[in-house]
């Protein structure tokens, strides 16, 4: 079976360490090995890039190079280390004087920019199958009518071939459907939903990330899901303002996962919007069906 | 007065090429906050053609936008709008202007906080930030009930190579381009 290398980022490791486990959990049920980064620092994110582009690519190279010395491919579930490790190593490839730059940084570290990164969607259509996916499938979560959110930097890495459409992608889509959801077509699926504005200026997320779940409840739904740990958080967040807005958890991919392959998440009392009603309305499925 | 100048620093800097812009307005009709921003996209790539360096750097607008590249995406001449924010942005810290910015005031100690840890240390940045703004209250009921749900990260992490990648950091950031 595959093993790839491991990047959970800063997030996963702390405001989101139960997607993290969430996501080993269902990775392991598919036997794919994740093997983590030794000693991973921060990508940086935004704030490294805005402050000076070079201190932003002399991060991720760092974590590039350990990666690379594995021969792995790398996972990369958050959104942020996702991009930014993939537009850096791209950018290590093909651009010499910021190979070198990188290089004489970090040395006696050695970085090429020939890995390949993966977000998590890619990982499960790529490397477990919807075949293998839909097969696996013992409970029924038909109740669920979700809407994929996939955010802006999922798919929107300049310079980088997306592997999925920009405007309207749909690998989560045919996930979820293979998993037995309900998957609800709607307009939002790359809206921004505020990113790192919350301690700034909590009320502009709000604002952003109130549409995003306006909109959900709007088109019918009754469950966001997402990938990005600082999406997730942002959208679970706007229950402190919008009242109107309860009952709509915002799950990650690998929960519903778990919802469909085990019938329940150990996890859901890290939901600030109570996943409660969902985990309810699971059923277990006849013996027979696969 | 306007500095022709200008539109080569941002090129240079950037590697975007900003002088193709037909001033179409696809940027900004996609742009989520356009609204919040003293000078929309379009206009900010107006004026830097029209070198109104001071004008631009002195405004809100590049720290206002939330980088999701929905413009860059969808302008028909590929100018990288998002990336000439961000050039903007750097340019605006080298120069001074964004000195009493709240966001660059929080991804200064983001970054104090991978220079120390080698990762981002939630509690600890948020505390720093808050204590430097006064703001001791502010959003204490959605602050407990992330820490009752485990959704804030109570400890920070020390990598092992934190004072190797620690010196890079600092060095970078004493460069600051003047």
């Amino acid at each position: 079976m595959i093993t790839l290398s491991y990047f959970p980022g800063c997030s996963l490791t702390s405001s989101s360490s139960f997607y993290d486990r969430s996501l080993r959990r269902v990775l392991a049920f598919y036997e794919v090995g994740l093997r983590e980064l030794e000693d991973w620092s921060c990508c940086g994110a935004a704030a490294a890039p805005a402050m000076r582009q070079e201190l932003s690519d002399v991060l991720n190279a760092r974590n590039i190079a350990i990666a690379e010395k594995s021969g792995l491919h790398l996972l990369a579930p958050c959104s942020a280390c996702y991009a930014r490790t993939r537009a850096s190593a791209l950018k290590i490839a093909g651009d010499r004087s910021t190979r070198d730059m990188v290089n004489e940084a970090l040395s006696p570290m050695s970085v090429k920019g020939s890995l390949e990164v993966r977000n998590i969607i890619e990982t499960f259509l790529q490397y477990v199958g919807v075949e293998k996916i839909a097969a696996s499938v013992a409970y029924g979560i038909g109740s669920m009518r979700v809407v994929p959110y996939y955010g802006c930097l999922l798919t929107r890495i300049m310079g980088a071939p997306s592997s999925d459409d920009v405007e309207d992608p749909s690998g989560m889509d045919v996930l979820l459907d293979a998993l037995g959801a309900v998957v609800v077509p709607w307009q939002f699926k790359t809206e921004c939903c505020g990113a790192g504005s919350t301690a700034t200026d909590r009320d502009r997320t709000t604002r952003l990330s109130g549409r995003i779940m306006a909109m959900a409840k709007k088109a019918g739904a009754n469950a966001v899901v997402t990938t990005c740990p600082l999406c997730q958080l942002n959208l679970d967040l706007t229950t402190h303002a919008r009242g109107d807005l309860a009952g709509i958890p915002v799950l990650f991919l690998t929960e519903v996962f778990e919802l469909a392959l085990f019938g329940s998440t150990p996890d859901s009392k890290h939901h600030l919007i109570s996943m409660a009603d969902i985990e309810g309305s699971v059923e277990i499925l006849g013996g027979d069906s696969a | 007065m306007p500095l022709p100048s200008f539109l080569d620093e941002i090129e240079t800097r950037s590697g975007v090429t900003v002088s193709v812009c037909y001033q179409c307005c696809r940027c900004t009709n996609g742009c989520p906050v356009a609204g919040e921003m003293e000078i929309v996209p379009h206009r900010v790539i107006g004026y830097i053609l029209s070198g109104e360096r001071e004008k631009v750097l002195a405004s809100t607008s590049p720290w206002k936008c939330l980088q999701c590249a929905t413009c860059s995406l969808r302008c028909p001449n590929g100018i990288d709008v998002a990336r000439v924010f961000e050039t903007l942005r750097q340019i605006s810290l080298a120069s001074g202007f964004a000195a009493k910015n709240d966001v660059a005031h929080f991804d200064d100690l983001i970054i104090d906080s991978v220079q120390r840890h080698g990762r981002f240390a939630e509690l600890e940045t948020i505390m720093r930030y808050r204590l430097s703004k006064g703001q001791f209250m502010k959003d204490a009921a959605m602050g407990l009930d992330m820490l009752r749900k485990g959704r804030i990260g109570l400890s920070s992490h020390n990598i092992r190579g934190r004072k190797e990648l620690g010196a890079i950091i600092r060095r970078m950031r004493g460069h600051r381009d003047r």
